[in-house]
């Protein structure tokens, strides 16, 4: 069985999962979701900053191909595109599904708050959804075309701010010191571009056209890329969670020890830190496995699991520090605890929607003309 | 020594001031509530009278009593923190909601709009003091038996459940369905409904240590404006600027 196969029943059991918790979720609404009304947001949100990170990740990635016409990374632009596609696509269906009415969405754009941060990131996702879309088709059609070139010129700087407007989205609450740091919304698109380029190791590493001649060095590029992403990220964190404890607030101290030592620790050590992070960093330092399509390729894979993990230690510790000290016995119920981990429902709708969006990037990749004719 | 017999209960005073506040333009009423912590028991009456008064679900809360316990024996002392709103002046929720959802009136009260809200709960995360709840819908008749004859049983008991409650002014039923305010943040407002039909919010009247205090501070002569004068008065989280309207005195 080839990889591209073994894939594609992946994605298919994931979905028939995701089918399941679609139907409980249709059918009982939020009631078997873990999350409540202390930890507010949970795994789906946490799946939709992941999601929206490479998307907008890999629209500034397609932008080395179709706009700056980088000489290595040609032939990437329209599978960056797909990605991003598939990846948005992924994102919106998590965080609507997240909605307590789904059916009131179109509010958002009918009677919007255009001071929100939420409404203008909605705004922008819809903008940059319908910008790679027309893109991608451009690119097919007519890739040297000046439209194209203008579109991703104005694509650029939305894909930022999209990806630094989730960062605002959380950055902007005074009430979570774990969030309110003023330097978030700069942090995230570098989170964005670094999970851009593991999904791209990924697409071209695993599923990638090996008779292209670039394949090698262009894995050796973003392995490179990987790796100078990683250190930066790793110094974020260092900054984020050193300077936490040193000014030694409670609420922000109880976050951060929930990261390194509460109930998703391992989360942080093992997924986060060991398979997202350093692993990668040792093995495509090395220039022989970081041309390896395989190596290179599943070093992707560790670091997506590794950003899925970050992007769920962001949203929950936050959210599981009290904020009143007595609040977590003063009235008991259903919702109403400081603990969570994702329910059966939650998990579920989450493996469907991986496996949809992953499915889509397959079904693309081999039924889109996304490869450029001298490679294919 | 004043004649306790004689004093009039703060109720009936609270109450004149209710009457003089709504002779007033809803703009020129700033509704204060006062907390003296020095005379709650930790009777949770207020809490069940506002889960009663506003048919609140399994998992919504709008007014819990914090429970906190101090020193060690044989200095040890317990204090009860009611925590409804804050309606404070400068809400964080406000801004955040991506569909003005949620805003504060002319009176001063941060209100939700249930047909406006999406569910999104972004103004639960902003809430400094946890002050909102998601409705997931729940029931407290889910999953009990059957009953017949005369033990009054789930199908008897979701009569009341299912019964409207009437916040805002507005009959939300509960079909069974997703309606609203299903799917929707939630939060204590005051008993506004209550308010404009003369009567002072459900916590208030049901304070059995006369702890939670209610009325317009912008009448000089009311209860509440003597009281937040007072030096002891003080508002939670006040470095946030939020600018509370509940304050406590200690």
């Amino acid at each position: 069985m080839t990889l591209k196969r073994l894939a594609y029943v992946v994605c298919l059991l994931a979905l028939a999962a995701g089918a399941w918790g679609l139907y409980d979720r249709l059918t009982y609404g939020h009631q078997n979701a873990a999350y409540g009304s202390y930890v507010v947001w949970g795994l789906w949100v946490a799946m939709y900053l992941f999601f929206a990170g490479i998307a907008a990740g890999s629209f500034m990635l397609a932008t080395l191909d179709l706009l700056f016409h980088v000489p290595v990374m040609r032939g990437t632009g329209r599978l960056a595109l797909w990605v991003a596609l598939v990846s948005l696509a992924a994102a919106m269906l998590s965080i609507w599904l997240d909605l307590g009415h789904m059916e009131r969405v179109w509010k958002l754009y009918l009677q919007g708050a255009p001071g929100s941060v939420m409404a203008q990131m909605v705004w922008g996702y819809s903008v940059f959804g319908l910008l790679s879309l027309v893109c991608l088709i451009l690119a097919v059609a007519r890739p040297d075309g000046i439209l194209l070139r203008i579109l991703m010129i104005i694509g650029l700087p939305i894909s930022l701010f999209i990806s630094g407007a989730v960062g605002a989205l959380l950055g902007v609450e005074a009430s979570r010191l774990f969030w309110h740091v003023g330097l978030l919304p700069v942090q995230f698109p570098v989170f964005s571009v670094a999970s851009g380029v593991a999904a791209l190791l990924v697409a071209i590493g695993l599923f990638g056209p090996r008779q292209d001649p670039r394949r090698a060095e262009q894995l050796r590029l973003l392995g490179l890329a990987t790796i100078v992403l990683a250190v930066v990220k790793l110094y974020f964190l260092w900054a984020d969670f050193s300077q936490s404890t040193y000014g030694n607030v409670p609420q922000n101290v109880d976050a951060v020890n929930a990261v390194l030592y509460g109930p998703y620790w391992w989360a942080f050590w093992i997924l986060q830190l060991l398979l997202g992070s350093i692993i990668p960093i040792i093995v495509l330092l090395p220039a022989r496995l970081g041309r390896s399509g395989l190596v290179a390729g599943a070093m992707g894979v560790l670091v997506l699991v590794g950003f899925a993990a970050a992007r769920a230690n962001i949203v929950f510790p936050a959210l599981t520090v009290p904020e009143l000290e007595a609040l977590t016995t003063a009235f008991t119920g259903p919702h109403l605890t400081f603990d969570y981990y994702p329910s059966p429902m939650e998990w579920a709708v989450t493996a469907g929607i991986a496996g949809a969006a992953i499915l889509g990037f397959l079904i693309g990749q081999d039924w889109l003309p996304l490869r450029s004719k001298e490679v294919a | 020594m004043p004649d306790l017999l004689e004093t009039p209960d703060v109720l009936i005073r609270m109450q004149a001031d209710l009457q003089r506040a709504l002779e007033k333009l809803h703009q020129e009423r700033r509704w204060v509530m006062v907390l003296d912590l020095r005379k709650c028991v930790g009777c949770h009456a207020c809490t069940v009278a506002c889960v009663a008064e506003n048919k609140l679900p399994p998992g919504v809360v709008y007014r819990p009593v914090l429970e906190e316990e101090f020193g060690s024996y044989p200095n040890v002392t317990r204090r009860f923190l009611p925590r409804p709103c804050m309606q404070c002046e400068n809400p964080p929720c406000v801004p955040v909601c991506p569909v003005h959802a949620t805003y504060t009136n002319e009176e001063g009260v941060v209100v939700m709009d249930y047909e406006q809200c999406i569910g999104c709960r972004y103004c639960i995360t902003a809430c400094p003091y946890a002050a909102r709840t998601f409705d997931f819908g729940r029931t407290y008749t889910e999953a009990t038996a059957e009953a017949n004859g005369l033990i009054v049983g789930r199908s008897q008991a979701e009569v009341y459940e299912r019964a409207a409650n009437f916040e805002y002014g507005v009959a939300h039923e509960r079909r069974g369905g997703e309606e609203s305010p299903i799917g929707n943040a939630r939060k204590c407002h005051f008993c506004l409904h209550r308010l404009s039909a003369g009567m002072l919010p459900a916590c208030t009247t049901t304070c059995i240590g006369r702890a939670t205090l209610f009325g317009d501070a912008n009448d000089p002569d009311s209860l509440v404006a003597e009281l937040i004068a007072r030096p002891n008065a003080t508002r939670l989280k006040e470095e946030l600027g939020t600018h509370p309207r509940v304050y406590y005195l200690l």
